[in-house]
Order: structure tokens, then sequence, then C-alpha cells
């Protein structure tokens, strides 16, 4: 899968301040969109898109901070970077807590915030890769039968053909059927591959 | 002469000695007749020294010039100038030293002749009282001023942390834009143009930064009063830009509904903006402490009942609590435990020397409404004397 082209969304409610942080990620190559409010950042919020949120703190009407817990109500947090013009250091400290990636301060280093959003696009790509992975495995459980499941967890914990038809009073025989049927819906080709899979 | 005659001379001489202010008789040419006990006393001549003298030589230049032509003037018909008025004068005592006396001047005809009698006061030590009120009223109004001006300082020491976030946002904003400007000449990437731009854009905020300080250098002035007509929306319009600094450091809105066509008021353009300013700070204070019923602060000006100018500013905040009510004006109270308390105090002062009046109303929903009131300028001139 073609990893699509992140964005840097910029959320603040000061417009020079939105204004310069889209030039910069452009003089790196980077595409930004700027939003001057929280809501209006969730609004148009899209979790299939890919990319950071550089993210002040304070603004009028919904903070940076209950943005970030209301993204993670929602179940698809992209990663963020705080920054404040405030030096609210204790909420740096419970932020981070909360996953975010760092917590800036204003006038900052171009070169500290370019770092730091390499650093949140990377994970946002690896956040990425594995729910997809994840899902990829839903789907491919859903094809299962309640029987297949039963013969794919005990293949997966080890048990040989005959313990397995044992646990669940079937013939070996039938449990080699299970087994392929099983091999078959979730495309892999070996034990080895199965186990990765699952886990 | 008559037993009679020198019994009523006796007791001229006598009524003459006895009044504690000067009594001077002149006749038409200007020449002391009578000089009373009171006023050898007073100029330090003897009778003897002036009676047949001219009465102008217990005067002092210009006067002395003047009077002989007073007099000539008002025998030959003209309008009296002093006769029944009375007004001060200066005279001079016979070691030369001149002082301020109060005349009054009546006219007096008999057996054909007219005479005029003048009766002096010596109001030195009213002048010299006079004097120490306008040097007492004179330092009391400085210390109005010194104390405003702490005031103001104590504002923006309040508002320091909101000043710094305020000139760090175009700070930063230059900052990001200056960095992204030389990566982009740098890839080559960017055309004149944008480079441009940006360059203008830099430009701006610092424009923008520099306001702030401006408007904040203006606060702190210790300058002399200077009272001139303005109109009351400019004066809070110029205001709005800190009061809303103040506000957005504590994530609150600010908002002005200023009706329009309001009279022109005769103020001191930077006390008005600093009662604003501390009835703003105190909207503020009283929000954080309320129960977040509301973030919004309004400020409001029209037209009172009376015709006056008045200008509100709404809060929603936790209120104030009854028995603070009719403390809250009073110097060194306060509700915070890190407030020093003269804010109010000030403010209601200023707008007291304006001729207005400072107050508060509990809104219908949360919070309290604070009210100053200034005449319009026609009221503040006409007043004054």
């Amino acid at each position: 899968m073609e990893p699509p082209e992140p964005t840097v969304f910029i959320v603040d409610d000061d417009e020079a301040v939105r204004d310069s942080l889209e030039i910069l990620c452009r003089s790196v190559g980077l595409k930004g969109e700027t939003y001057a409010s929280a809501t209006a950042y969730l609004e148009a919020h899209d979790p299939d898109r890919a990319g950071c949120l550089v993210l002040d703190i304070r603004m009028p009407g919904m903070s940076g901070l209950q943005l970030q817990k209301r993204l993670e109500e929602l179940g698809s947090p992209p990663p963020i970077i705080f920054i404040t013009g405030h030096g609210d250091v204790p909420m740096a400290v419970g932020a981070i807590q909360r996953g975010a990636v760092d917590f800036i301060q204003k006038p900052f280093r171009d070169q500290d915030l370019l770092d730091r959003n390499q650093q949140a696009l990377e994970l946002d790509v690896e956040r990425r890769r594995e729910l997809h992975k994840r899902r990829e495995l839903e789907r491919r459980l859903e094809r299962l039968t309640a029987r297949e499941r039963e013969v794919l967890d005990l293949v997966v914990a080890g048990n040989p053909n005959k313990v397995v038809a044992g646990e669940l009073g079937l013939s070996q025989r039938t449990v080699e059927i299970h087994r392929s049927h099983v091999m078959e819906k979730m495309e892999v080709e070996s034990l080895a591959e199965l186990v990765r899979l699952v886990t | 002469m008559q037993q009679e005659d020198l019994d009523w001379r006796a007791r001229f001489e006598a009524l003459l000695d006895a009044a504690v202010d000067a009594i001077v008789v002149i006749d038409e040419a200007g020449r002391i007749q009578s000089f009373s006990r009171a006023a050898e006393r007073i100029f330090g001549y003897s009778q003897s020294e002036v009676v047949g003298e001219p009465i102008e030589i217990l005067m002092p230049s210009p006067y002395r010039e003047e009077h002989a032509g007073y007099l000539t003037s008002y025998l030959t018909g003209a309008p009296p100038k002093i006769i029944g008025i009375g007004r001060e004068v200066v005279g001079q005592r016979k070691d030369g030293s001149t002082f301020p006396l109060h005349l009054s001047v009546g006219e007096v005809s008999s057996s054909g002749k007219r005479s005029f009698v003048g009766i002096l006061r010596d109001v030195s030590n009213q002048k010299k009282m006079e004097q120490e009120q306008l040097q007492l009223h004179e330092e009391a109004q400085l210390n109005r001023e010194r104390l405003a001006h702490a005031g103001r300082l104590q504002i923006l020491g309040e508002m320091a942390a909101g000043i710094a976030h305020e000139i760090n946002q175009p700070l930063s904003a230059i900052s990001t834009y200056a960095q992204a400007a030389g990566r982009l000449l740098q890839s080559g990437e960017s055309e004149t143009g944008e480079q441009l731009e940006i360059l203008e854009k830099i430009a701006v905020q610092a424009q923008r930064a520099g306001e702030v300080i401006r408007r904040m250098r203006a606060l702190a002035a210790e300058g002399e009063t200077s009272r001139q007509i303005v109109d009351i929306n400019d004066v809070v319009g110029e205001v709005l830009e800190l009061a809303e600094i103040d506000a957005r450091a504590h994530e609150y809105i600010l908002k002005a509904d200023l009706a329009p066509s309001l009279p022109a008021i005769l103020a001191d353009r930077i006390q008005i903006q600093q009662v604003v300013l501390n009835l703003v700070h105190n909207a503020i204070e009283a929000m954080l402490d309320g129960d977040g019923a509301g973030d919004v602060i309004l400020i409001r000006s029209g037209p009172d009942d009376e015709g006056r100018v008045e200008v509100c500013v709404i809060d929603q905040g936790v209120g104030l609590a009854k028995e603070d009510e009719d403390r809250v004006f009073d110097p060194f109270f306060s509700t915070k435990q890190s407030g020093l308390g003269i804010g109010l105090s000030i403010s209601q002062s200023i707008i007291q020397a304006h001729g207005g009046e400072m107050g508060f109303r509990r809104n219908q929903g949360p919070g309290m409404t604070f009210f100053f009131n200034l005449p319009t300028a026609e009221e503040s001139t006409v007043g004054a004397s």
C-alpha cells in the first residue's frame, strides 16, 4: 500500500503564527493545513488522513489539551506536537504523559520543530501500518467459522493435530480439513506465517 | 464751638478710633483730612504726619499714578469705579513695604463740600491663607496623580504575563517566517515575489509587537493630567487591544458594544483608560473564581438616564458577596489573596475628580456590572469656575 502524502495540521488562533508555520512546512516540501480553532479542526478531522498535529495549547473556546483528549476519545489521535507562548510547564508534563510527541515553547528554532515534526510523521506512518495490519487480521478472522476459529487458536498455541482432535472431540482427518481451510482463508502458506500474523 | 458740636466731635473721633478697620477721610482734592488710629497702626504713620498730604502717599506705584486720574474723572461725572463697590488694592506703609488691602469708599457731602471716606482692611493674613490653600490643593492634585500613576503600574504588572504572551506571538511568527524564508532561498524553490511577501509579513509582525509596547508605554507614562474634549468611544477603543490581551491570556472573550454618537466628554484619556482596564481586570478575576457560567466580558457605552455618558463592564463571574458590597471601593480592600486592593479606590477617585460617579449592579444572570458615568463636555465647562 502506497503511503499517502502526509499533512501537517496546524491549529493556532494567531493568524501570523499559522501562516508562518504553513510557509515553513512548504519550505521543506511538506504540506501544511491551517485551522484557526480546535473546533474547526475537529469538524474537518478525518482519521484516514495521514499526518501529525502542530497544536497551540491556549486558545479561546476548546484548548489544545481538550482537543487532545477529544481525539483520544474518538480513537484516532494523530501524533501531536504542542507549541505554546505561555510557558506552561506543568501542562507540558500532562500532555506528554498523555502521548504528545513534544512540547515546544515559542519562539522556537525551526529545526527543533521540523525534527519533532519528522518524528511525529514517522510515528504516524508506523501507527497506520499497525492499524492496517490489525484491520486486515480482523477481516480475515471474520471469514472463519466458529469451529475453524477454535482450530486456529489451538494450532497457533503449538498443539499438534492429534491433540487438537482430542480437545475438540473430532477426528484427526476433520482437524486436517479445518486446518487447510483456515490456511486458505487466512491467506498464509505456512504455520510460521500464521503465527506471525495472529500475534 | 457749641457744647453739642464738641460732643458730636468727640463722639465721632471716638468712633473712628474704636473701629478695627482703618478709616481715612479725604477731601475733593484727595488730601487726607482724617486718619483713624487703626490707619496709623496699619500704615505706620501718625495722624499728624499725613493730614494735609495727598492720599497717594499711601499707595505704591502704579496705583499712585492712577488714583489722581480716578478722582478727577469721578468728580467730572464719570461713573464710580469704586464708590459703593469695594475692591482689593495694595497699600504702602511708611517703611516702604506694601501689603494687600480691601478698600470700600463712600461719599460724604456736608456744608457744600464733598469728601470721601475710605474703610480699609489689611487682608495680608487672608491672602496668605488663600495662598496656602492653593498650594495644598495643588499638592493634593499632584498626589492624586502619583497615586493614579501607581495604579497604572499596578495594572501593567498584573497584565505582565498577558502582555509578554502578546509580544511573544508576533515574535514567534517573525522567527518562523525568517527561518522559512532562509530555507526557501537556499532550496531555490521560491520566487522573489514570495520572498518579498514574507519580508513584508515580518515587518507587519514587528509593527504589531511595537504597537503593544507603545500602548504599554502610554499607560506607564507619568504624565501631567491633560483634560481634553474627547469621544468616550475613541478612548475606550484605544485601550481595547490591551484589555483584550488580558482577557485572551485567561481564555475569555472581550466584546464591545459602543453606542454611536455619544456627546463629547472633558476627560484625561489615560486616566479613563486606566479605569476601564481596572474594571476589565476585575471582571477577569471574578470570572476565574466563578463556575464557568460564561466566558464573555462585555464593555458597553451609552447615555444614562440623566444624559451623562456611561460605560459598563459586564462580567459572568462569581459576583460580589453581600457583605463586601459596602467596602468594595475602600482602599486596600480586596477579595483576592494576592490583591493589593487599590485599583477600585483609585478608579473611583479618578471618576469623581472628573465629576462623575462609579458604582455596580447585579446582573439578572450570573456576574456583576460595574459602571461609571461622566458629565458631558458641556456640563463640565459650564460647571467650571
